[in-house]
């Protein structure tokens, strides 16, 4: 691979021997700029790698470690005696298995009320053509970008006065408040897709607007109604403000139960915490696997498009 | 797609249930649920955040009494500034430190290496973990006494003794936007791969044989083309993180000594740990209409790119 005969551009070079000085000079440079491009390419790769891989590493070993090798400084780069009673401690308590299921419950629910309240509506924006439809849109759009934090101290408040505090309900409706614009938009972009002339074939075959709807756009747009509810799903299971803030160890998610369970006020349990946090991660991750398809398409649907 | 949905154009009568309603009617029916919830939950809640800044309220109690500008008197006599410039310390670092980050590993990934699918999805992990994770792993990395950022510094011999990166003035800010980096660059280079994908390779080999360097080329052939995704990245982003709470609020709860303060860790602290909701409302409502701002000017950028379908 060394000798340079070899190479498909000095072969050309050969076979056509009118090619000019002027030509030679230029293909030999873009070579060396392909090289140079490659060579920056992989210097960056290595050093944001690092940057983004020894955090997670890190993650991976402090679960894995006895306290006795985390608590040691300065830490041990590679932990030798390697032990899985973290996990098997997080297992054992009952309060984290009951942080678990309140947020396997409210992230679900969460999840089913914002696609089907969010299929109506992006079907709406998309196939229809009416006056304030744009508004409604732009409201939409913007309040993804209110102040949650503003946002949770009047949802506190109106919460506290139904007496709804440190209930599902609470966790559902706040968590609602940041998954629904995500899915109608996401939505409204799947229901773009579905050709028009499908449902008038189907009106024309006598099926009203609702049949039309349920019985033929909804399956149709099944899958990208489960990519919006995993999303759903996924920003429900990784609230902390808003869980914190309104519900108690009764009905607080995960999240929040994490910090009230390992984070002390003078010694934080780093290895149990780093454990619980993959076990956390663990759902998201196998959620993201199955989204990767639609995670461009839906982030710019509801974000770079308008 | 700009036109009127054609079925109940094509066959009125023939419409049994729901037939009776026109069709921007029924259009608006399917917008009910969605619409009811919206008042609901938060234009509702935010309608009422702006007026109880008005008055003097206590979270835990039901009366209040009418203050007039006092509380936001309290404010912009106050800290408003301080808050207003380390929300926006905050915010330019959290937004261009992983613009940079993202975009050079964007063209890093983009320049047709083996395996630059498999590097995005590897890539995408700091993103896909749940802030609050995040934000543990990194009070972990930065941890005064045990963390392994200082292990490191020190066995390099860059520093002697162990800094506390969270507990101090000077390092506090700058810990927290390395971690809310971590968590964002992934996100910006997927946005950006995608942008940088639109690219046509010719166009870029033609740039090169008329003797353009790769500085020439950058400007002169990538930059047009992901100018688009870029500024709507950027501006995405910096909304976001004007209004970030988690990781700030996690890693140091605003201090040492206040030094991280922001909008959202001042509204919070004020409600919950003050108790003060008339306080924390006014503050939020200044706050609001510096976000409402960027929306705006957000709202005019998207809507510039190609219409509203």
């Amino acid at each position: 691979m060394t000798s340079t005969t070899s190479t498909p551009l000095s072969g050309t070079d050969r076979l056509r021997p009118s090619a000019t000085s002027a030509g030679r000079t230029s293909r030999r440079r873009m070579r060396k700029d392909l090289l140079r491009s490659r060579i920056a390419a992989w210097t960056a790769i290595l050093v944001i790698g690092a940057f983004g891989m020894l955090p997670v590493y890190w993650l991976l070993a402090t679960a894995l470690s006895s306290p006795e090798q985390t608590f040691r400084f300065p830490p041990k780069l590679i932990p030798t005696d390697i032990t899985f009673s973290n996990f098997t401690a997080l297992a054992e308590n009952d309060q984290l298995i009951k942080y678990l299921v309140n947020s396997l419950i409210v992230a679900s629910i969460t999840a089913v009320l914002s696609v089907v309240v969010a299929t109506y509506m992006g079907y709406s924006f998309s196939k229809f053509r009416y006056r304030g439809r744009r508004s409604l849109m732009h409201m939409v759009l913007a309040s993804q970008m209110f102040p949650q934090a503003l946002l949770l101290v009047t949802l506190y408040a109106v919460f506290s006065s139904f007496g709804l505090l440190n209930t599902y309900t609470a966790l559902v409706l706040s968590f609602t408040t940041f998954t629904m614009p995500l899915c109608v938009w996401m939505l409204k972009g799947i229901f773009d897709t579905i050709p028009d002339a499908l449902l008038e074939a189907a009106s024309i075959d006598g099926a009203s607007r609702w049949r039309t709807l349920h019985s033929i756009v909804a399956p149709l747009a099944a899958p990208g109604m489960i990519a919006a509810g995993l999303f759903a799903f996924v920003r429900g299971w990784n609230d902390f403000i808003f869980a914190v803030t309104l519900a108690d160890k009764e009905k607080q998610t995960l999240p929040p139960g994490l910090v009230s369970t390992y984070i002390g006020e003078f010694q934080t349990a780093w290895p149990e915490l780093m454990a619980a946090s993959l076990v956390v991660s663990a759902p998201v991750v196998v959620a993201f696997m199955f989204l990767q398809r639609y995670l461009v398409g839906g982030m710019t649907a509801g974000s770079v498009k308008s | 797609m700009s036109t009127a949905a054609p079925p109940q154009k094509a066959a009125p009568r023939r419409e049994r249930s729901g037939g009776r309603l026109s069709n921007g009617a029924f259009a608006l029916l399917l917008t009910a649920p969605g619409l009811a919830l919206f008042a609901a939950i938060i234009i509702y809640p935010l309608l009422s955040a702006l007026f109880t800044g008005f008055f003097k309220q206590d979270l835990r109690l039901p009366g209040r009494e009418f203050v007039g500008l006092e509380n936001f008197s309290y404010w912009l006599d106050g800290e408003f500034l301080t808050i207003l410039k380390q929300t926006l310390i905050f915010t330019f670092g959290a937004t261009l430190v992983p613009f940079v980050v993202g975009f050079a590993l964007a063209l890093a990934l983009n320049s047709g290496l083996k395996g630059s699918g498999f590097l995005r999805g590897l890539f995408l992990f700091p993103w896909v973990i749940p802030g609050v994770v995040v934000s543990f792993l990194w009070m972990w990395i930065f941890n005064a006494n045990y963390g392994v950022l200082n292990g490191i510094l020190m066995k390099a011999g860059i520093i002697e003794e162990s800094i506390s990166w969270l507990g101090q003035p000077g390092t506090a800010m700058l810990a927290v936007i390395v971690t809310k980096t971590w968590a964002s660059f992934p996100w910006m280079m997927v946005m950006l791969l995608a942008g940088l994908q639109t690219v046509p390779k010719e166009l870029h080999e033609a740039a090169s044989m008329d003797g353009a360097g790769s500085i020439r080329r950058f400007f002169a052939v990538t930059w047009p083309q992901v100018r688009g995704v870029a500024s709507i990245v950027l501006l995405l982003e910096f909304i976001w993180n004007f209004q970030h709470f988690d990781t700030i609020y996690v890693l140091t709860g605003g201090g040492p000594a206040g030094t991280t303060e922001t909008f959202a860790t001042a509204v919070y602290q004020t409600a919950f740990k003050g108790f003060d909701i008339g306080r924390a409302t006014a503050l939020g409502g200044l706050w609001m209409v510096l976000l409402l701002i960027l929306v705006a000017v957000y709202l005019r950028i998207t809507e510039r790119k190609g219409d509203a379908r």
